[in-house]
C-alpha cells in the first residue's frame, strides 16, 4: 500500500508504467505492434518529440512556455539546405550555422520576456508568427531536399542497429538530467519557477537565467528540426507544426507542473514515448485523417486530465 | 446623552489565530452620541476587534452585544441590518462601477424588481453632499484620486443610515481639506446620536474629535477612559508602558568598529534624502508607522529596487550595488518581512532553500557537490536549531522555523551587513528570543545589523541606534538612553517631545 502510494506520487515512474502497460496490451492484441522494427520506429519518432520537449521542459520548469518550438523546427529544416555550402564535405558548417540561428531566436524570446517584460506566451507566439511569415518569403511554397551528409547520417544511419536519432536522444537526456539535477543552474531554474521573487531576493538573476533558458529551448528545437529533416529527407513550411502541442503535452504527461517549479526531464522521456504510441494506435484504427486528429486531440486531453492532476496553488 | 446604554459592545472577547492569541478578554462599549477612539500599535489587535464588532469574525469566547442583547452568531449581514457600518482601511470599491453604483451596492432601491436609478440617485446625492463629493455620480470610481475614493467609501457607509459607524484610519489618504470635511461630518453625526468608533494614528485628530479612548496593547485593554484633560504626551504615555521581561539580551558596551555603511542623500521608493551610517558591531533599528519607507530603504540598499545616493560607501567600496547579486558579492544580505512570498520557495525542501544562495560557491567543476551541500545544511540546521528533516518542504514548518531557514541560508556567505525586515513578525516568543540572541551574536562578530521593525519594544531594547521614518524622511535619529518607546512613537506620529501636539489637520 505504501509502495503504491509512492508510485502514485512519482509521476515519471507512473508515466513509464503506463507506457509499459500500453505496449504490453497492444503487443499482445495487435499483430505487428510488438515487432522489433515497429518499436524501434516508435522510439525514433519519440526522439524528435523528446528532443523538442527538452527545451520546453526547462522553460516550463521556470514557469514559462515556449510556443515557438514548432516554428523553430520548421526554420532549421528549411534553412539547412540553403545554408550548407557546397565546399564542406561533412555538412557540419551548415549544422552549426542553423543551430546558431535557433539559439539566436531563443535569445530573442528570452530578451523579450526579461527586458521588455512581454509575457512568454505572447512573446513566443509572436515570434512563431513572425518566423512563419519569414519562411513563406524565403522558401516560397516549395519543399527543399536535403543533401547535407551530417544531417542525412543523423536521420538515416543505425549504428549497431540503433537509429542515430535515438542515440542523440539518449545523449540529450543524459545532459538534461545532469543539468536539472546536478548543476547549480538547474536548481536556480526550479527556484525561479516556484517563487521568482524569493529567488531574485536570494541573488538568483532572473535576466541571466531567462536568457540561458530560452537559448537552450531554441537550441533543442533546432536539434529536433535537424533530426526530423534527416529522417524526412525533405523540409517544407509546416513540418514543425505538430511538435508544438506534442512538446508541451510530453512535458505535462511526465508530471512537470505547468505552473513551474516542480518536475523533471525524467518524466518527459516516457511522456514522449506515450504520445507516439497513442498516435500509432490511432493509425491502426481505420478512420479518415480528420477523425484521427480529433481522436488524438481528445486522447491527449484525457491523458493530461489523468496524469496532469495538480493541486491548485 | 452619553448616559444612554451602549449600542454596540464587545464583552470580554477572546480571539486567536492558529493558536496565537490576538485578543485576550477585551471590553469595549460604543455609546450613542460619542466619538470613541481606539488606539494601539500595529499588531495590538485593533483590526481583529473591528472584525468582531462587524460580524466578519466570530469571537472564540465572550460575546458581541447590540442594544444590550448578546448576539450568539453575528454575521456581516445581520450587523449591517442592525445599523453597523464599517469604513475599512483597504478600500473595497469596484473600480469599474460608477460612484452612485458603488455607494448603493447591495442596497439598491428596487421598483418592479429592477433597480430604481432615480431613487438611487436621490439617496446618493444626499450622502455625497454630506461628505462633499461634487463629482458627477456616473463617474467610474477608478477615475478618482485615492482621497476621493475614501470619501466614496464613507458615503457608502452613510447611505445605509448607520447607528454605529466604525472608521478605520479614514484620514490616512485624505488631504487636509478632506480631513476637515470629515471632521465636521463626524461632529454632525455624533450630534444626531450615532455611535462612532474612530481608529487613527494621528493623535491630534484623536484629541480634536474624540471624547473617550480605549487603548489596546498586546491584545489587552490598558486604558478605557475619558479623554478630558489628556494631552498629546499623555496619549503617547497611554499607548506605551509595559514590562518587557527577559526577552531581550543585554546591550553590550558600545564597541565601535569600522564603518560598514555610509550613505548620504539616499533615495529609493518612498525614501528621500536619507543619511544612514553604520559600523561593525552595531544593531541599527529603522522604526516608524507601517509603510513610511522602511522597506524601500532596505531594498534600495540591497539593489533590489532602483536607488540613488549622493555619496555611498559600503564596506570600503563606493557606490550602491546595482543588483542583488552585486549586493551579495559586497557582503550584504536581506531577509524579507513576508517570508512566505519573498523569503522562501515554499514547496521546495528546507535544504534547497538553504542552499539557494550558495549553489555556485559549492559546485565543483560545474557540478553540484552533494556531500559538501549536505554537510553545510546539516551544520546550519544544528547551529540554528532548525527542527525536522531537511528534505521536508519548508511550508511544513512553523513560522518561527521558517524564519530561521530564511536567515540560515545567508550565513555561508559570511555577510558583513544584514538587512532584516521585521524578522519577528508572526513568530512565537521563544523563537523571538532565539532570533534576538542570534542578532546580538552577529553584531558581536563584527557584522552590522540593520533591522526594520514594526515592534517598538524591539527597537528600544535590541537596537544601539534607531532611525524613525515618517513619510519617507528620517524624522528622528535616537541613540543610547534617548531610545525610548515614547520618543519613537512620538517621532513616528509627528508629536514633538515636550511641545504638545503638532499641526492640526482636523478642527
Amino acid at each position: 500500500m505504501m509502495r503504491a502510494k509512492a508510485i502514485l506520487r512519482n509521476p515519471p515512474l507512473l508515466t513509464f508504467l503506463l507506457v509499459a502497460l500500453v505496449w504490453l496490451i497492444a503487443g499482445l492484441s495487435l499483430r505487428g505492434f510488438g515487432a522489433y522494427g515497429h518499436l524501434r520506429y516508435l522510439l525514433e519518432l519519440a526522439a524528435v518529440i523528446g528532443i523538442a520537449a527538452a527545451g520546453q521542459t526547462l522553460v516550463v520548469l521556470m514557469g514559462g512556455i515556449d510556443l515557438s518550438v514548432g516554428a523553430v523546427i520548421t526554420v532549421t529544416a528549411i534553412l539547412l539546405p540553403l545554408l550548407s555550402p557546397a565546399w564542406d564535405p561533412t555538412g557540419l558548417v551548415g549544422v552549426a550555422l542553423v543551430l546558431a540561428i535557433a539559439v539566436g531566436i531563443g535569445l530573442l524570446n528570452g530578451a523579450g520576456a526579461t527586458f521588455l517584460q512581454v509575457p512568454p506566451i505572447i512573446m513566443t507566439l509572436a515570434m512563431a508568427t513572425f518566423l512563419q511569415g519569414m519562411l513563406v518569403l524565403v522558401a516560397g511554397g516549395s519543399a527543399v531536399t536535403v543533401q547535407n551528409p551530417a544531417v542525412l547520417l543523423l536521420g538515416q544511419s543505425r549504428p549497431l542497429g540503433v537509429p542515430a536519432g535515438v542515440v542523440l536522444w539518449i545523449l540529450v537526456s543524459a545532459c538534461m538530467l545532469l543539468l536539472i539535477h546536478r548543476m547549480p543552474i538547474g536548481a536556480r531554474f526550479l527556484a525561479l519557477g516556484a517563487n521568482p521573487l524569493a529567488a531574485r531576493l536570494s541573488g538568483v538573476s532572473t535576466t541571466r537565467n531567462t536568457l540561458i533558458l530560452y537559448a537552450l529551448s531554441g537550441f533543442f528545437a533546432g536539434l529536433a528540426g535537424l533530426l526530423l529533416l534527416g529522417m524526412n529527407r525533405q523540409g517544407y513550411v509546416g513540418i514543425g507544426d505538430p511538435y508544438l502541442l506534442t512538446s508541451i503535452a510530453a512535458v505535462v504527461l511526465g508530471g512537470t507542473s505547468i505552473l513551474g517549479g516542480r518536475g523533471t526531464y525524467a518524466g518527459t522521456i516516457p511522456g514522449a514515448i506515450l504520445l507516439v504510441t497513442t498516435t500509432a494506435l490511432i493509425t491502426v484504427v481505420n478512420a479518415s485523417p480528420g477523425w484521427r486528429s480529433i481522436m488524438f486531440g481528445s486522447l491527449i486531453l484525457a491523458l493530461l486530465m489523468i496524469s496532469g492532476r495538480e493541486a491548485r496553488r | 446623552m452619553t448616559d444612554a446604554g451602549p449600542l454596540l459592545e464587545a464583552r470580554r472577547v477572546f480571539k486567536g489565530f492558529f493558536g496565537n492569541p490576538v485578543l485576550k478578554g477585551v471590553d469595549i462599549a460604543l455609546r450613542p452620541g460619542r466619538v470613541h477612539a481606539l488606539l494601539g500599535e500595529n499588531g495590538a489587535g485593533k483590526s481583529t476587534l473591528i472584525n468582531l464588532l462587524s460580524g466578519a469574525l466570530a469571537p472564540d469566547k465572550g460575546a458581541i452585544a447590540i442594544d444590550g442583547q448578546p448576539i450568539s452568531r453575528l454575521s456581516p449581514a445581520s450587523a449591517r441590518a442592525a445599523g453597523i457600518a464599517v469604513v475599512q482601511q483597504e478600500l473595497s470599491l469596484a473600480g469599474d462601477l460608477s460612484i452612485a453604483e458603488n455607494i448603493g451596492l447591495g442596497a439598491y432601491p428596487r421598483r418592479f424588481g429592477l433597480i430604481d436609478y432615480a431613487a438611487l440617485a436621490r439617496g446618493v446625492r444626499e450622502v455625497c453632499d454630506l461628505v462633499g463629493l461634487t463629482e458627477p455620480l456616473d463617474m467610474p470610481v477608478a477615475d478618482l484620486a485615492l482621497g476621493r475614493r475614501q470619501m466614496v467609501e464613507i458615503a457608502k457607509a452613510l447611505f445605509r443610515k448607520p447607528r454605529v459607524l466604525i472608521l478605520d484610519e479614514p484620514t490616512s489618504s485624505l488631504s487636509a481639506h478632506e480631513a476637515g470635511v470629515l471632521g465636521r461630518l463626524i461632529a454632525t453625526l455624533r450630534d444626531r446620536g450615532v455611535a462612532i468608533l474612530y481608529i487613527s494614528h494621528r493623535l491630534n485628530e484623536v484629541q480634536a474629535l474624540c471624547s473617550h479612548v480605549t487603548v489596546l496593547k498586546d491584545g489587552g485593554v490598558t486604558a478605557d477612559r475619558s479623554l478630558a484633560g489628556v494631552d498629546g504626551e499623555g496619549l503617547v504615555r497611554l499607548m506605551v508602558g509595559r514590562e518587557t521581561g527577559e526577552l531581550f539580551p543585554p546591550k553590550p558596551q558600545q564597541r565601535v568598529g569600522k564603518v560598514r555603511i555610509d550613505v548620504e542623500g539616499f533615495s529609493a521608493g518612498l525614501v528621500r534624502d536619507a543619511r544612514l551610517a553604520g559600523r561593525a558591531g552595531e544593531i541599527v533599528g529603522i522604526g516608524g508607522l507601517v509603510g513610511q519607507g522602511q522597506e524601500d530603504l532596505l531594498l534600495g540598499l540591497y539593489g533590489a529596487i532602483p536607488a540613488k545616493a549622493d555619496r555611498a560607501e559600503i564596506d570600503g567600496r563606493s557606490g550602491l550595488p546595482v543588483d542583488v547579486a552585486a549586493a551579495n558579492a559586497a557582503g550584504m544580505v536581506y531577509v524579507p518581512a513576508d517570508r512566505k512570498h519573498e523569503g522562501l520557495v515554499l514547496p521546495h525542501s528546507i535544504a534547497s532553500n538553504i542552499l539557494l544562495p550558495s549553489l555556485g560557491r559549492l559546485a565543483r567543476g560545474g557540478l553540484r557537490d552533494r556531500r559538501a551541500e549536505a554537510g553545510l545544511v546539516a551544520d546550519l540546521a544544528r547551529q540554528l536549531m532548525i527542527k525536522g528533516d531537511v528534505a521536508r518542504p519548508v511550508q511544513a514548518l512553523s513560522g518561527g522555523n521558517q524564519q530561521k531557514v530564511a536567515l540560515a541560508k545567508w550565513l555561508p556567505l559570511d555577510p558583513g551587513v544584514l538587512l532584516l525586515n521585521d524578522p519577528t513578525r508572526g513568530v512565537d516568543i521563544e523563537t523571538k528570543r532565539e532570533i534576538y540572541l542570534m542578532l546580538r551574536r552577529f553584531a558581536a562578530e563584527g557584522r552590522l545589523v540593520i533591522l526594520a521593525s514594526s515592534d517598538t519594544p524591539e527597537l528600544v531594547h535590541l537596537c544601539d541606534r534607531v532611525l524613525v521614518l515618517r513619510e519617507g524622511l528620517v524624522a528622528a535619529e535616537l541613540s543610547g538612553p534617548a531610545i525610548t518607546e515614547a520618543a519613537i512613537v512620538g517621532a513616528a506620529m509627528g508629536v514633538e517631545q515636550g511641545e504638545g501636539i503638532g499641526r492640526k489637520t482636523v478642527q
